[in-house]
This record gives structure tokens, C-alpha cells and sequence, in this order.
């Protein structure tokens, strides 16, 4: 406050990089108002939306703000991506989850981290007839599900070569080819 | 300590949030008097987002994400009081109806529309079905409407009912990508909407259907305001409030707060409240 008339009237602005600040009149309370790019708070010590870290260490080392890490499997258009200051991703999309975004969830499978549409997580889709797990219970990278007896196929679809008639919770049964009149 | 409002002198103002702060610029007939943009309130541990105004109490409402809330304060000077805080996740697009006395506001995390009295008590969902990512929620308050912008990648569109919830129906769903914004205005009747994925402003006649393109080529709309013949919205890439000449379609101003940083909604906060009656009052 210049209005004074004391020597220490003007104080520097408690902000990173000798950016500016304002003192709010009728609390006194000194508000930095230019931070560095991704830096906002009080002080400059927090994050802006769409960043993470902990600027200036208050609770522990110092981590200057970085962006939202997630893999490619956030909307840049959504807000509250991440968590300011652990960066935990909030919001993942195409079925993918984890802190950064970058498992299937439950029931899909493939690679969370392709950048591909379409290539990321898909439905196990087990077949119900052939499975002998849940519909939705398959391996996180191949997809391939739990096959009932002679049932093969990555979703439990079809029978083993030598076998025939798939029936749902039993498998497939052996062709009976009479050995003399078959081809193989 | 806490924040307090700068009072704002008589006359129009915008409103409009960034990172920890909600601003506003004074309107001398259409123009924005730059020179005397200030900040009405630090709120500095915050991410603001949506901001809308009533004119009745000369309040600014406000939707916050970090601690998702709704806060309220008289632009006349005062403290910040807590409006609602519990079960919401991520507020984003509010709207006041100052004829019936009640807010409305969208939820992306909820994927819901609830409304509640001003004071925060009689809350209620009043739409909780075919929402992928609702922002944007304006109200038409002399004739009871709602409106709101979903901006699901999948399938965009621009719904309206009444405000009770009922006679839900959508407005527009072809040729939309990413609605951030929508306004209203009472005088023309005209719903206006902004799209980052189109990089358009447009606008329709609610009951006429006659939708026309405003601007083309604007680069990442968020928020949008109307106030007489322009339309003032918050860009993320140019971090500025850009008035725009309804009839001419022109760009006419540009302001660009000091900080460097993300725009997001805007409101104006009209001098005196738009004469209008609500059906409500009526029946």
C-alpha cells in the first residue's frame, strides 16, 4: 500500500519469477496475478485445470506443472481431467482406466495404449455357449476367453478340428467319422 | 482471510471466469470499456467455471470443480457464500431463472440437469436420461423454457424442455461438433449457441427452426453471452472475450485479460432485469 507514507509502504510480490500480484483491499490478502503458464493459486502454488504437480514442493518435492498424462484417453474438451496435484487421470474414455488411463477395463481387452480408434479396448464378447467363465471374463491383452471342453477360438465360438456340436456348459463332442469311408 | 467482491458501478457488465478469478468489463453501449476491466473476485484455490448472473438480488452465481460447488456473491460487494456442496462431481454450465427464483445447472460426471431455489434448498434432478457431456444451460424465464448444449463427440445436440423437466425435445443435432456455449436473448427471442468442433456461432429461433450462421472460423469457443446485437464469447486459444455483430456477423473487439490462461464461461449482468412475466406467476 503506497498510501502510507513509510519506507517498507511497497514490498515485492510474494510470486515466482518477480510476476505481479494484488492486495486485496479489504482483506489485506496478497494474490499473485500473473503465474508462470500452468500455475495458479494464492501463491502460483498450484496447478491449472489440465496440469499436475506440486510447483513449489508444498508437499514434497517440487514438481513443476506438467500436463494431464493419459494416455491419448482423455477429451482435451472435457474439464477435470486429472487431479491438480497427483495427476490421476479422472476422466478416461474408450473404456480404458487406471491413474493414467492406461488399462482395458473390466470386460475389454487389447492395448490401452494404442493410438488407434478402434485398436484400443474391445468387449471380450465371450460366446455364452462356448465359454465356461462370464460373458465378460477374458485375458487384458489377448481377449482370450475361458473355452469349455474342444472349444477353441478367442471368444469360445467354435469347436476344436475333430470335434462337432457345440453345446452350451458341455463343449463340443467328437466327430464319430467311420475311418474306413473318411477323406482325413 | 477470505475474498471479497470488488462492488461493480451501475451499468452492464460481462462476467466471465479464468483459473481462480471471476472478472468483468464495464459495456458502454456495445463496446467494452477494456481500460476498466477488473477482477470482481479472487478465488484463488479454485477452477471457476460456469458463471451466471441474476438480476433481481445483483448476485453472480458460480460452479467451481476443484471442490465441485456453487457459490454466490452480490456484485455489489460482499463475501462469497456456499450455495450447494454436497453430491455434485463436476459442475459445469449454470443458469438462473430470476422470475421463478431457482438455478439450474448441468453436471458432466452425473451426466444429469438439477435445479434448486436460489438459497440452495429444493433441490431436485430434473433430467437424467441421454446426457453424455452436458455444459452449456440457458433459461428463458418469461416463458418458462430451458435449454442446454451436450457436447458428446458421439452425437452433439441442443435439447430444450420446460423447466420443470417436461416436454423435453431436441432442438438441433446435425452439423454440431462440440457446442461449448449457448445464450439466450430475451429481446429477439434468439438462441445462440458457439462450437469448437465446427468453429461456429450460430442461431435459430427456438419455435421457428430458422437457423442461421453467424461467424465461421473462430478458433476454440467456450462460453458465449448475448447483450442487444452482439454476442461476446471466451476463446480458449486466443485466452479472450471476442464481441461479435450479430447482424453483420463481424468481429468487432477483442479483450485479452493480462493472464495468459483459459477463459470459461461468461454472463451479462444487466443493469436493470429484462421486463417479462413467468407463466408460473401468471397461472
Amino acid at each position: 500500500n503506497a498510501l502510507i507514507g513509510t519506507p517498507a509502504d511497497c514490498q515485492p510480490c510474494p510470486c515466482p519469477d518477480r510476476s505481479s500480484c494484488a492486495q486485496i483491499v479489504e482483506t489485506g490478502q496478497v494474490v499473485c496475478t500473473n503465474c508462470p503458464t500452468g500455475q495458479t493459486g494464492m501463491r502460483c502454488q498450484m496447478c491449472e485445470d489440465g496440469y499436475y504437480g506440486d510447483p513449489l514442493g508444498q508437499s514434497g518435492a517440487v514438481q513443476p506443472c506438467e500436463r494431464c498424462d493419459c494416455n491419448g484417453n482423455v477429451d482435451f474438451n472435457a474439464l477435470g481431467i486429472c487431479d491438480h496435484i497427483t495427476g490421476r487421470c479422472l476422466k478416461c474414455l474408450g473404456y480404458t482406466e487406471g491413474d493414467h488411463c492406461q488399462y482395458c477395463q473390466q470386460g475389454f481387452y487389447g492395448n490401452a495404449l494404442n493410438q488407434t480408434a478402434g485398436q484400443k479396448c474391445k468387449p471380450c464378447s465371450c460366446n455364452p455357449a462356448g465359454t465356461s467363465g462370464h460373458v465378460n471374463d477374458c485375458h487384458p491383452q489377448t481377449g482370450n476367453c475361458q473355452c469349455l471342453r474342444h472349444v477353441t477360438g478367442r471368444d469360445c465360438s467354435h469347436c476344436e478340428a475333430g470335434f462337432f456340436n457345440l453345446q452350451p456348459g458341455v463343449g463340443c463332442e467328437r466327430c464319430k467319422c467311420n475311418p474306413i469311408g473318411s477323406a482325413s | 482471510t477470505r475474498p471479497t467482491v470488488h462492488p461493480l458501478p451501475p451499468g452492464t457488465h460481462l462476467l466471465f471466469s479464468q483459473n481462480g478469478k471471476i472478472d468483468h468489463i464495464p459495456l458502454e453501449g456495445y463496446d467494452m470499456k477494456k481500460d476498466d476491466a477488473k477482477t470482481v473476485l479472487h478465488l484463488p484455490e479454485k477452477v471457476v467455471i460456469g458463471v451466471a448472473y441474476d438480476c433481481v438480488e445483483k448476485m453472480v452465481y458460480w460452479t467451481e470443480i476443484t471442490s465441485p460447488s456453487i457459490s454466490k456473491a452480490s456484485i455489489q460487494g460482499g463475501d462469497p457464500i456456499h450455495v450447494i456442496r454436497s453430491d455434485l462431481e463436476s459442475p459445469e454450465g449454470i443458469a438462473i431463472d430470476h422470475l421463478g427464483r431457482t438455478m439450474f445447472w448441468t453436471d458432466s460426471v452425473e451426466d444429469h440437469i438439477e435445479v434448486a431455489s436460489l438459497d440452495g434448498s429444493q433441490r431436485r434432478v430434473i433430467i437424467d436420461s441421454d446426457l453424455v457431456n452436458p455444459r452449456a444451460i440457458i433459461t428463458d424465464p418469461p416463458n418458462g423454457n430451458l435449454y442446454w448444449a451436450d457436447w458428446n463427440r458421439e452425437a452433439p445436440k441442443i435439447e430444450t424442455a420446460h423447466m420443470d423437466g417436461s416436454n423435453r425435445r431436441v432442438l438441433v443435432k446435425d452439423d454440431l461438433s462440440l457446442p461449448n456455449g449457448l445464450t439466450y436473448d430475451f429481446q429477439s427471442s434468439l438462441l445462440c449457441w458457439v462450437d469448437a468442433g465446427t468453429h461456429k456461432m450460430e442461431c435459430m429461433h427456438p419455435g421457428r427452426g430458422d437457423r442461421r450462421q453467424i461467424v465461421a472460423g473462430i478458433l476454440y469457443p467456450f462460453g458465449v453471452t448475448s447483450f442487444g446485437k452482439n454476442l461476446y464469447y471466451t476463446d480458449w486459444r486466443r485466452d479472450a472475450v471476442v464481441a461479435v455483430d450479430r447482424h453483420s456477423g463481424k468481429e468487432t473487439e477483442e479483450f485479452q485479460p493480462q493472464k495468459r490462461t483459459k477463459l470459461y464461461g461468461i454472463a451479462t449482468a444487466y443493469a436493470h432485469c429484462p421486463s417479462g412475466q413467468n407463466y408460473c406467476a401468471v397461472n
